[in-house]
């Protein structure tokens, strides 16, 4: 299946130009400078996020899960750095991630890291508000906090290989 | 090995991926640690974030062996650029507060202020190593 027929690439590039994103971006220091905030972002996301998922599976027992998850709320705002900046980017070349099985695969993790979060508060956070500050959370958690720091890494790991998989090199992708 | 790092096809990729993974643990744990002591998740303890500190350590353990990789790779386009100075002052100074914001035993008088510098400088330096690949001037002598 190709993403043209899904996503019209030519119009997103279109729309990227018309708004003013391309320019900005291909400026000097435009990309330079978003790469730079998309890496901040993850980086508060991963501190927030990954060190909570690395509690529950039994790291730096004695702190309180509880107390950790006040932290989320900076996880949070890196997310929106990184989801800005990370829009960005797609709307300037927007051939670049569309086709790129890397990205596809990177928006995958991010899915089903949310899916993943959204499951872990229906099901398993009100077990973890009363864990021990010395305890591990029920099986259940842990295996919520596993998904989520290896969706994670796995986002990080697709990132860094996006440019490995840059179109014209179709032959990497299958659909394409 | 400076043309194997530049010219395989998977080793300049897997020392990237390793070095982002051990950076997210090194600089995750260090940016834990100065929120708390700026005073977020205040009921959880902070003698017991000390157990952060390996995740801290294991990240190094990735990050340094990729970086070296990554330096041989380009050591013209690294060594030239003071920004890679920079990123290693930001983070020497990064982890050195880290240092001393848990020393409970005789915690630093000012140490919101100097938990918001540490703050900075865990960011900063990230924000050094990716400009590393829009600064260079030199990208190989040869």
């Amino acid at each position: 299946m190709d993403a043209d027929h899904l996503i019209n690439v030519a119009a997103v590039a279109k729309w990227g130009r018309d708004v003013g994103i391309y320019d900005l971006m291909t400026s000097r220091w435009g990309w330079p400078i978003a790469e730079c905030f998309h890496f901040i972002g993850l980086c508060l996301l991963f501190a927030a996020v990954g060190l909570f998922d690395l509690r529950m599976l039994g790291v730096a027992r004695g702190v309180q899960l509880r107390a950790l998850h006040r932290l989320i709320p900076f996880g949070l705002a890196g997310f929106a750095i990184s989801i800005t900046t990370g829009f960005l980017f797609v709307m300037t070349t927007p051939d670049q991630y569309l086709h790129n099985p890397a990205f596809l695969l990177k928006l995958s993790f991010m899915l089903l890291a949310g899916v993943n979060m959204v499951l872990f508060y229906v099901v398993a956070a009100r077990t973890v508000w009363l864990t021990g500050e010395e305890d591990l959370p029920p099986l259940r958690a842990r295996v919520f906090g596993a998904v989520s720091l290896l969706c994670w890494l796995g986002v990080m790991t697709c990132g860094r290989v996006i440019t490995a998989y840059r179109p014209p090199a179709y032959f990497w992708c299958p659909w394409c | 090995m400076s043309v194997w790092a530049r010219e395989d096809q998977y080793a300049y990729f897997v020392a990237l991926i390793f070095h982002a993974w051990g950076m997210a643990l090194l600089v995750g744990g260090g940016i834990v640690i100065a929120l708390r002591v700026l005073g977020a998740g205040k009921a959880a303890a902070l003698p017991k974030f000390r157990g952060f500190i390996p995740v801290m350590w294991a990240g190094a353990a990735l990050a340094i062996p990729s970086g070296l990789v990554l330096l041989v790779a380009y050591p013209a386009k690294a060594l030239t650029n003071p920004i890679f100075a920079i990123k290693f002052a930001c983070l020497i100074g990064a982890a050195w507060l880290v240092r001393r914001l848990m020393r409970i035993d005789a915690p630093p008088r000012n140490s919101r202020g100097l938990a918001a510098l540490c703050l900075l400088l865990w960011l900063g330096g990230v924000a050094a190593g990716k400009l590393l690949l829009h600064t260079y001037r030199i990208l190989t002598v040869t």
